[in-house]
């Protein structure tokens, strides 16, 4: 009889199961392919470091990921025992009396402890702590599946005291698969199914942070307009979306006050892919301005326990809304100045031949130098910038470095690229391409992160293979054997550009300069592989404020790097010079010196 | 014979159509030179345009002329031009020319030369100067084929005062053309301002402009002061406006608005490059500040290295007096 019921039972809420996986793995299977399992050693090592050993989880938040990962193992670890009392329980098998089945139990008992405490732990926090990335209300769901867990715990362990063929014990054993059948039930629709997805989703993230495959024009791509654009990849993100809300509190655009929320984000899509209609807008379903306000730092992607790329989907979007004169109008003159003038700024190239020749520099020849120095549209024309650049030469120089440029450069195109203008991007991509093949370096230095990206990640996917390094590599790596004389310490602190530090994962070699040369770094608050943004990328350097709520993403920043105290804030990108500096206009009585990291290291060679 | 196409709006004549006909005759070495003035009822501004030493001024009138529509406009002076047979065609570079003329042009199969800043005639043969990249080249250029050729001018190529006048008026008389409302395809709504704010600096003449360096909001006095002297619009960079010593819309630069002033005084504004975009298309920028090493001094065409507050008052004063 009990057979029977627990068949009966099994048949139903695994139906239910079923029936709502498949709802979702349809709408996978109609998504356009962009699945892809290229770099298989990365992404196993990805998956055994963030799934199984549970990386991230653990990583940004300790207690809190400690006492998940408990309930994590243990889940695994009661697999078998759940498969067995199972088979049991439907007459198929019976291996619940044997002795290895004893000594699993065993086995299993410290586990269903270290669950218990770990899930005691989640829902105390959960409840009352309520932290800032859970959302504002408590979500019962978590708070019915948290109860789940521990009644699960608590009958495993009763079932030690109880005489399983007792009705306590026979009571105590239906609990326990009856919570089992509940919980599968309502997997599919609630965020716990991460559960089943998110080893997937994580193993199929790219191995490249932020990858925005480039658009293929023959094929009439576009970028993504409608619910029916969204690769396949991007909708088994939003169903394994798990809404811990690391992206959202690592977001710099949110903790500006700004209305984008990459968690809100993903469950939107969601919401518009289970409601089925596929030819609704993107730029309805998140509403414009969010989209726009985006700095591609990768912070939410970066911090994602469960796979989820929110790049591909924000630049995808705006790629829509770019290719149907939908872009910001802020955006139209940085366009404007790309496509007539090839820089961001709209000068004349005479700017960057003046810098050049007042610089004496020499036109790349490889014959004759070992490496191309890449300026970049800053070190064309932002006189900080090429003040910083001028040290980096004088660096180069004083070490026997040859190196050579372009006599002519255009912007890499990243604006264009990041701000979903795909088409001027490529073209960009492809007249530089052209002209860098034709000098031939073998390795290109620049003192711009972004450039870095573009040419070493963007342009390879152009079929153009380069090796491109940051300054701040390359000079760490030339000066080893330097030291600054004297005991005297600069109190300084650096700010990692993302594209340096999240991006390129280049956060020890500007540190080690900055020690090696005499200072004395304060570190601040989101700092390394993990910093918030200044506020220029995504093509934000030339954003309106006014037209967004909140303060500018650059201010927050610059009041971060003050509250360290250090007098001198290093950077290592044009772009976080600009906005930090201009953030320090704003900021009555602030007197910072913002000084690039080339231009602090050869001070400090000048001054031996 | 040299026919100069005039512009109104509403029978007000366009300022640009006197420096038209000043070029014509200047480029008419003693060819008589006709005005066409088309429009629905243009009687006053022909009457105006009489007054100019010209062989003859002619209304072509229609009520599908107005308002205005390139279709229209092209039908009337197509057959305008085929009846009268000029050798030169010209008109004021102005958007309503730049949206219908290289359709009359291309209709007639004829050449046409466009912001035409200058010109020089040898044997007969009269080169026409425009600017090219940005105004930083300038090309000469020759009509070729037979004529009509077609010319636009530059507004404010030509001097409007220069414009000789006749000793008694010009005769005016009408031109019968036949312009049929149905071939009209365009139907022109109201003419209405996008966004209108209410300081619009981007049509400033003249811009005084000022940063940090005037360090309190009572010093703005001080800088107000000389743009009242000079007929200026008062500006700021970012930090000004971020105090709220002046309102958001007088910022200048990537952030605020885009500036292409004849002046641009920058009185204590280091030039940050997103200040620097906003301005860099002023004719003569002129910058005072403290700091020799400012990268304003970069852009200017000419820099002052001292204390504003010392040399403001000094130029105010100056100007006064002269």
């Amino acid at each position: 009889m009990e057979t029977l019921i627990l068949w009966a039972l099994v048949l139903v809420f695994t139906g239910a199961f079923l029936a709502q996986v498949a709802t979702r793995v349809r709408l996978i299977a109609a998504a356009p392919n962009t699945f892809s399992v290229d770099h298989l050693g990365v992404r196993i090592g990805r998956l055994l470091l963030d799934v199984v050993l549970q990386r991230k989880t653990i990583g940004e938040r300790p207690l809190a990921g400690l006492a998940h990962a408990l309930v994590f193992w243990g889940f695994v670890a009661f697999g078998g025992y759940t498969v067995a009392e199972f088979l049991f329980g439907l007459g198929i098998a019976d291996v619940t009396g044997t002795p290895w089945f004893h000594a699993y139990r065993i086995v299993l008992t410290p586990f269903a402890v270290a669950v218990l405490a770990g899930i005691t732990y989640l829902l105390i926090r959960r409840a009352f702590f309520r932290p800032a990335g859970l959302g504002p209300t408590v979500s019962v769901e978590s708070i019915v599946i948290a109860v789940f867990i521990v009644a699960l715990m608590a009958t495993f362990l009763l079932g030690w005291r109880l005489d399983e063929s007792s009705p306590a014990g026979r009571a105590n054993w239906w609990v326990h698969m009856l919570v089992i059948l509940a919980f599968l039930a309502l997997i599919p629709a609630s965020k716990h199914f991460h559960l089943v997805l998110s080893p997937v989703t994580v193993f199929l993230k790219s191995p490249e942070l932020g990858s925005v495959p480039n658009l293929d024009f023959e094929k009439e791509q576009v970028g993504l307009e409608a619910v029916r654009d969204l690769g396949s990849k991007a909708v088994l993100d939003a169903f394994t979306c798990v809404e811990c809300g690391r992206c959202e509190v690592n977001c710099p655009a949110w903790e500006a006050g700004k209305a984008l929320n990459p968690k809100t984000l993903i469950l939107q899509t969601q919401d518009a892919l289970l409601a089925g209609n596929r030819e609704a807008r993107l730029g309805d379903i998140y509403t414009e301005a969010v989209l726009w306000q985006c700095t591609t730092c990768g912070a939410c992607e970066n911090q994602c326990p469960v796979g989820i790329e929110h790049l591909p989907l924000i630049v995808g979007a705006r790629r829509g809304l770019v290719s149907n004169g939908d872009a910001p109008g802020y955006l139209g003159s940085v366009y404007n100045h790309l496509e007539r003038r090839g820089n961001i700024w709209g000068l004349g190239y005479d700017q960057r031949e003046k810098f050049v020749a007042g610089a004496a520099l020499e036109t790349f020849d490889p014959a004759r130098h070992d490496v191309l120095v890449w300026l970049g549209c800053a070190g064309a024309f932002e006189a900080d910038f090429q003040k910083s650049l001028r040290s980096l030469f004088e660096i180069l120089r004083a070490r026997n470095v040859r190196f050579g440029v372009l006599s002519k450069e255009r912007c890499t195109g990243d604006p264009a690229k990041r701000t979903g203008n795909e088409y001027m991007f490529q073209e960009l991509a492809k007249a530089n391409i052209e002209d860098l093949r034709a000098a031939g370096p073998k390795r290109i230095l620049t003192s711009c992160p972004h450039c870095v990206k573009t040419i070493g990640a963007d342009y390879q996917r152009l079929g153009y293979d380069v090796e491109v390094v940051h300054s701040a590599v390359f000079v760490e790596q030339i000066t080893r054997d330097l030291r600054r004389e004297g005991t005297r310490r600069d109190s300084v602190t650096f700010h990692d550009p993302c594209y340096l530090g999240r991006y390129g994962g280049h956060v020890d070699e500007p540190r080690e300069l900055l020690t090696r040369f005499g200072g004395e770094i304060r570190e601040p608050v989101r700092n390394r592989e993990n910093p918030y943004c200044c506020g220029a990328g995504g093509g934000l350097l030339f954003a309106d404020k006014e037209e967004e709520p909140g303060s500018r993403i650059s201010d927050v920043r610059f009041r971060q790097l003050r509250e360290t105290g250090a007098g001198t804030v290093v950077t290592a990108c044009p772009f976080c010079s600009i906005m930090l500096k201009g953030a320090q206009t704003s900021a009555p009585g602030a007197e910072i010196e913002f000084v690039d990291l080339m231009t602090y290291v050869n001070g400090q060679l000048a001054k031996r | 014979m040299i026919l100069v196409i005039a512009e109104q709006r509403g029978g007000t004549l366009n300022r640009t159509t006197w420096e038209t006909i000043a070029a014509a005759q200047q480029i008419a070495a003693g060819r008589p030179i006709t005005i066409v003035l088309p429009g629905a009822s243009v009687g006053t501004a022909a009457r105006e345009l009489a007054t100019a030493a010209v062989a003859e001024v002619l209304t072509v009138e229609s009520p599908a002329l107005e308002p205005y529509t390139p279709d229209g406009y092209t039908a009337a002076l197509q057959s305008a031009i085929e009846q009268l047979s000029p050798s030169l065609v010209l008109l004021p570079h102005t958007y309503q020319t730049r949206d219908f003329a290289p359709k009359l042009a291309a209709r007639l199969n004829r050449p046409i030369i466009t912001d035409v800043i200058a010109f020089k005639t040898t044997g007969g043969q009269s080169t026409f100067a425009r600017p090219v990249f940005q105004g930083k080249l300038t090309a000469e250029v020759a009509p070729q084929g037979p004529a009509p050729h077609f010319v636009t001018v530059q507004v404010g190529a030509f001097r409007p005062d220069q414009a000789e006048r006749g000793a008694t008026p010009a005769p005016v008389r009408a031109l019968p053309v036949n312009v049929e409302a149905g071939a009209i395809r365009q139907k022109p709504e109201a003419p209405f301002q996008q966004a209108k704010q209410a300081v619009d600096l981007s049509q400033a003449a003249r811009i005084v402009s000022v940063g940090r360096g005037i360090k309190e909001q009572a010093n703005i006095a001080v800088a107000q002061a000389l743009a009242d002297a000079l007929g200026a619009e008062l500006a700021a960079s970012r930090p000004i406006c971020d105090s709220g010593w002046l309102p958001m819309e007088r910022q200048v630069g990537s952030s605020g608005q885009t500036v292409a002033p004849k002046l641009y005084l920058a009185l204590g504004i280091s030039g940050a490059i997103q200040h620097l975009v906003g301005m860099k298309g002023a004719h003569t920028i002129v910058a005072i500040n403290k700091d020799p090493d400012a990268p304003i001094f970069e852009v200017a065409d000419y820099g002052i290295v001292g204390d504003l507050f010392e040399l403001v008052p000094a130029l105010v004063k100056a100007l006064k007096d002269s």
